[in-house]
């Protein structure tokens, strides 16, 4: 009996491990502004649905920000600082941006590849996120040409529960089919001022939420709870290898739902 | 006079028509330097070129008028004393900014 017992905790570890999505954040508490304002990002790798483990991040290649077709570089403007997870510190990155015209603001984030040691693979999320100022819509449906990425169908800064987001996955401009895209929740509170994820986290899933593409590289997921939804299609870029390893090259896109109320 | 600036305010109503169906969105900035700039547009993303705007004084007298450029703006001399911006693109969808709230 006791064995049976610990081969039934030793399966469900084993299940409980392989609902640890990596995701990289690109983080900001507001998404649609009325006004002017000065917003922070916080940049942070980490497991945000499982409040688990965070990691040092892959030092930044890129952080832009487009706005009505215009990329604007931001790479100078990251400051490294020290992220504070439940159960450990890593490094991570912030930066604050002036919002001031009305429209749709794609943040976009390159990071290095980050050396997963225990799977002996490369992972580098691409990942975008979205900031609108005054409800103007000017392009948050227009891909912006990262070498892979999700475009949203839907406005990715206003979704709500019990309603539907879809993507379209991009790999080097052309529909990705058969892409099985890791579905993650920022579970935990997050504390801009200390840098840090709370203790407490809501309900998870036994196993990783998966979506796969379809032959037009869309996904569709409905949306359970609000707050920050993101989008990690594994694999979709290009580039397969890094310093003679596998590299999974992935498109993350974070999204925001609240109740509709 | 007054009939002329009614008649032009009609006519920045009837030039908008087509976007009647959608809600109008202006915002304005202080330039800092003695200028004002509005932006407006409409939330399917669609174009304020052409789309009347009046500058008003506190007693609702016209100080300026013009129309949204091709990019949807419109600049103009901050006016002394208090003042409002009614970006006019039709009855129902006027947007009134309130000077007080015109910051930098």
């Amino acid at each position: 009996m006791k064995k049976i017992l610990l081969g039934a905790a030793l399966i469900s570890a084993v299940a409980m491990g392989s609902a640890q999505a990596h995701f990289q954040l690109l983080y900001t508490p507001e998404v649609m502004l009325d006004a002017p304002a000065e917003i922070d990002l916080k940049l942070v790798f980490g497991h945000p649905m499982e409040n688990g483990h965070v990691m040092d991040m892959g030092e930044p290649e890129a952080f832009n920000v487009f706005f009505k077709g215009k990329s604007k570089d931001l790479l100078s403007t990251l400051k490294p600082i020290t992220w504070k997870g439940p159960h450990n510190d890593a490094k991570a990155y912030e930066a604050s941006y002036k919002v001031k015209r009305n429209g749709d603001y794609i943040f976009t984030f390159t990071p290095a590849p980050y050396l997963e040691e225990g799977e002996g693979v490369y992972i580098q999320q691409i990942t975008k996120s979205f900031v609108n100022k005054a409800g103007l819509p000017t392009g948050w449906n227009e891909p912006v040409g990262l070498v892979t990425e999700i475009v949203p169908l839907n406005k990715p800064y206003q979704n709500y529960v019990g309603g539907t987001f879809t993507g379209q996955v991009l790999s080097e401009g052309k529909p990705a089919a058969g892409v099985e895209c890791e579905i993650e929740y920022i579970n935990p509170l997050v504390e801009m001022d200390a840098n840090a994820f709370g203790k407490e986290a809501g309900p998870k899933p036994a196993t990783a939420m998966v979506a796969i593409t379809d032959a037009n590289g869309m996904f569709t997921f409905g949306i359970p709870r609000a707050g920050n939804w993101g989008f990690a299609c594994l694999g979709s870029g290009p580039a397969k290898e890094f310093n003679g390893k596998e590299l999974s090259q992935d498109a993350v896109l974070w999204i925001n739902a609240t109740e509709f109320k | 006079m007054k009939l002329l600036g009614i008649a032009a305010v009609l006519g920045f109503a009837v030039a908008s028509t087509s976007a009647f169906a959608h809600t109008p969105l202006c915002s304005c900035y202080d330039n800092g330097d003695g200028t004002v700039l509005c932006e407006g547009g409409f939330s399917d993303g669609s174009s304020a070129s052409g789309v009347g705007v009046l500058v008003m004084d506190a007693n609702g007298n016209t100080l300026l008028e013009g129309k949204m450029s091709e990019d949807s703006e419109f600049e103009f001399d901050k006016p002394d004393g208090d003042y409002k911006v009614v970006f006019d693109a039709g009855p129902g969808h006027a947007v009134e900014i309130n000077g007080s709230d015109i910051v930098e």
